[in-house]
């Protein structure tokens, strides 16, 4: 049977690429540091799509069980919280905006023969870094406990 | 403004399908009179034709993000009570104290669910009653 979504293909060990390092004594190159990065930002898009994609069909389950019942109540909760798991949509736009603008940076280095700098520019005054990956940045209830503290 | 579902609320994002699901579940809960602008120049401008009871914004937009959004509106004597909520990827703790401490009400982390939108703007209109 064909699959349909969802299910996880078998991932072959990845090949150590010419210039890996293999130790913690040499520095990694910045750009193969952002290409790593990019690649964790593709895993998480493709866990962030495949979470949302999960409550989409539990909720059209729900739906369809309550199809041919009177209950108005549950099929409407059912139906907002398929809207709300559209919002992987603006997530996965985010992290596809940040990956985009990772390639287009490497690539312009790569056409122009310079290295890959660090940004020397003034830091902005708060850093958007958008969707954290997993581990990363806080859930709502760490930021609930961060807004109940005084200042 | 008497705070409840009848106020005017200012929903402010860039992508469209966020301010479909906001908008959709504000609705749910009752609020009638919803607006959209799609960055925090565009609200701004809103806000100054227009009384609102409770602001939604995003944070990451351009050319003015919701964070300098949340700060013209508390320079400004008559937007400075409006009640604001950030609704956002940024998820650091850098950026929730910034926002905290540029006075926004409530922050919301994206992913979220109808039930967090319904608390955040339930305690802002308990405390203001």
């Amino acid at each position: 049977m064909a699959q349909v979504g969802g299910t996880k293909p078998k991932q072959e060990p990845r090949k150590r690429a010419k210039g890996d390092c293999c130790c913690n004594t040499h520095s990694v190159p910045a750009e193969i540091t952002l290409l790593l990065n990019t690649l964790r930002e593709l895993a998480a898009i493709r866990s962030t799509a495949e979470d949302a994609a999960a409550r989409i069909l539990d909720s059209a389950e729900g739906l369809l069980a309550l199809a041919d019942k009177e209950e108005a109540k549950k099929a409407e909760d059912a139906i907002m919280s398929i809207m709300t798991a559209c919002g992987f949509d603006d997530l996965v736009g985010q992290r596809v905006t940040k990956i985009t603008a990772t390639l287009d940076k490497v690539i312009a280095t790569r056409l122009n023969g310079e290295e890959l700098d660090q940004p020397n520019g003034p830091a902005a005054e708060i850093e958007l870094d958008g969707p954290s990956l997993p581990g990363g940045g806080h859930d709502q209830a760490r930021i609930d406990l961060l807004f109940s503290k005084k200042n | 403004m008497a705070l409840g579902p009848s106020v005017p609320v200012l929903v402010v994002d860039d992508y469209k399908t966020m301010i479909r699901i906001i908008c959709n579940l504000l609705k749910q809960l009752g609020f009638a009179n919803v607006d959209e602008a799609n960055d925090g120049t565009a609200a701004l401008n809103m806000m100054r034709e227009k009384d609102y009871g409770l602001i939604i914004s995003d944070w990451n937009m351009e050319p003015m993000t919701g964070y300098e959004l949340l700060r013209e509106v508390r320079a400004d004597d008559r937007l400075s009570r409006t009640p604001f909520i950030m609704v956002t990827a940024e998820s650091k703790t850098d950026n929730v104290i910034a926002a905290k401490k540029a006075g926004v009400n409530n922050y919301i982390v994206k992913p979220f669910n109808a039930a967090t939108l319904k608390s955040k703007i339930d305690a802002i209109f308990g405390d203001a009653a």
